[in-house]
């Protein structure tokens, strides 16, 4: 039987002193996201017909290949900081709850360094 | 009295979800669906720094009748979180709660994501691309 | 994983019908949550028939002649029946508000109630709001100074702070707002909840009040402030018109101002 007072549990732990930075974050790397997305989805459209040495060769040009790895650097970053808050929202169990998230995190460094690696070696590789 | 076979009063099960409500869980799934469609964006970028080969199984994927559908609705949850996200982006600096302004606001985001995905798709198709 | 589903001991089945007498002309049906704790069974929907032309305009008025001539057992919350005491709050037409400022012709077809939503049920449409009201004790709702009162009169405050509080002060604690909102029905255990970060920001926004600084430590917390994600069903359903989304990215506002 529950003889904690109800204040006891609502009080829990006390406050984290945290929640801020990652709230920012998400803002900062949502601002920045809204011209690299825009720009790269069109500009993929209009590139869409040139076939594998046009595509190469945009691709790989200085300016394309800089924001390319701008965008997925940050779209990655923005995408596990939103997963992170699904999983804390839904996951109850809390060391069901960490694991994904840390899974989350991996992945997301895993996938961007792969797409960042590719634009380089496209960009360098001629 | 005991108090612990006391039920859980119904919630999703009669709730009737309003307007503004149903963009913010779609806000959701569309991130989660862009977060999955990435995967998509590291794939073709890596087809295309393997090869011609490997470049052309992409193209031939991406291109395909289920491969056309899946970028489409990459593209529509794509631009959708986009709108909406800017929406979100307002309500932080405080501004656009009032009620009737909320709900304006999320017919645009809706109307804009339609108009933006089709845009690109025109744009693609008329420069010979898909 | 969040519950989406009701608990087994929580689904609904189907009740008793309690048809309107004969002569009733402007015939409309209730379809009321009924549980009791004392049979051990699920909770379930009775149905009553009444004769609108015999009643109040309000749902609260059909629920108290339910209870006066049909059925004596119908328990819910009620006191002062004009909007200001938050008793009566529950879910009609699948929408939270007051039952007493509800009007029954507001609502198309059947009148569909049911208690605040995601609530341990007492009994009916009573939920149990221990943990609702422990959650305001947490965020000392009182006034907080280092410096002592004036001896001779009260804390002044200008015109333009004390407009600073509308929109804050009228909020009746009826809970209603925090029982719409999807985050806290998953994580209301550690979420404060729309309506206590209204009274949190209430006491924030307070130009009399010293402690500013450390209301909002207390609030700086993944889960008691940072669950709301702005889904904003709390200003959709407030019945007093306030907007506790707003008061919320207020706070926000202050935690990113001060760093």
């Amino acid at each position: 039987m529950n003889m904690r007072t109800p204040v006891k549990d609502a009080r829990g732990l006390g406050s984290a002193k945290d929640g801020v930075h990652h709230w920012w974050l998400q803002r900062v790397t949502a601002v920045a996201l809204i011209p690299l997305v825009l720009w790269f989805a069109f500009s993929l459209a209009v590139h869409a017909g040139s076939g594998y040495e046009g595509m190469r060769a945009w691709v790989g040009s200085p300016f394309t290949a800089g924001a390319v790895i701008l965008l997925v650097a940050t779209a990655f970053y923005h995408a596990q900081l939103g997963l992170q808050v699904v999983l804390e929202d839904y996951v109850g169990n809390k060391a069901l709850q960490v694991a994904g998230i840390v899974a989350v995190k991996f992945l997301a460094a895993v996938l961007a360094l792969t797409g960042i690696l590719a634009v380089l070696s496209i960009a360098f590789g001629g | 009295m005991p108090t612990d076979n006391r039920p859980l009063s119904p919630h999703l099960q009669i709730y009737r979800l309003p307007f503004i409500v149903v963009l913010s869980i779609t806000h959701r799934i569309a991130g989660v669906a862009n977060a999955v469609g990435s995967l998509l964006v590291v794939y073709w970028l890596v087809a295309l720094a393997s090869g011609p080969e490997a470049f052309a199984t992409a193209q031939a994927v991406l291109g395909s009748i289920p491969g056309l559908i899946i970028l489409f609705g990459f593209s529509l949850g794509l631009f959708y979180h986009f709108g909406n996200g800017i929406r979100h982006l307002f309500w932080d600096t405080g501004r656009g709660f009032e009620l009737h302004t909320a709900h304006r606001s999320g017919q645009v985001v809706v109307a804009g994501a339609v108009v933006l995905t089709l845009l690109v798709w025109i744009v693609a198709l008329a420069t010979g691309g898909a | 994983m969040a519950e989406f589903k009701l608990p087994e001991n929580s689904r609904v089945g189907q009740g008793e019908t309690w048809p309107a007498p004969d002569d009733a002309s402007n015939v409309r049906r209730f379809r009321v949550y009924r549980w009791k704790p004392d049979d051990g069974q699920n909770p379930r929907m009775d149905t009553f028939e009444l004769d609108m032309d015999d009643c109040g305009p309000m749902v609260l008025d059909a629920l108290i002649k339910i209870k006066n001539e049909v059925d004596p057992t119908l328990t819910f919350r009620r006191s002062c029946r004009e909007g200001i005491c938050g008793s009566c709050a529950m879910n009609i037409d699948g929408q939270n508000t007051l039952a007493c400022t509800k009007a029954c012709d507001e609502v198309d077809g059947d009148v569909r109630v049911y208690p605040l939503p995601h609530m341990p049920v007492v009994k009916d449409l009573v939920p149990d709001l221990t943990h609702f009201y422990a959650q305001y004790a947490s965020i000392k709702p009182w006034i907080q100074t280092q410096t002592p009162t004036p001896p001779d009169r009260e804390r002044l405050q200008s015109k333009e702070d004390r407009a600073e509080l509308d929109g804050l002060y009228e909020c009746i604690l009826c809970a209603c707002c925090t029982t719409s909102c999807p985050s806290y029905w998953w994580n209301g255990d550690r979420y404060l909840g729309p309506a206590v970060l209204l009274q949190a920001y209430r006491w924030i926004a307070d130009s009399r009040d010293e402690a500013t600084g450390e209301r909002l430590d207390e609030l700086e917390d993944p889960f008691k402030l940072f669950r709301c994600h702005t889904i904003m069903n709390c200003a959709q359903t407030c019945p007093k018109g306030l907007n506790p989304a707003k008061a919320i990215a207020e706070i926000k506002k202050l935690m990113v101002a001060r760093r």
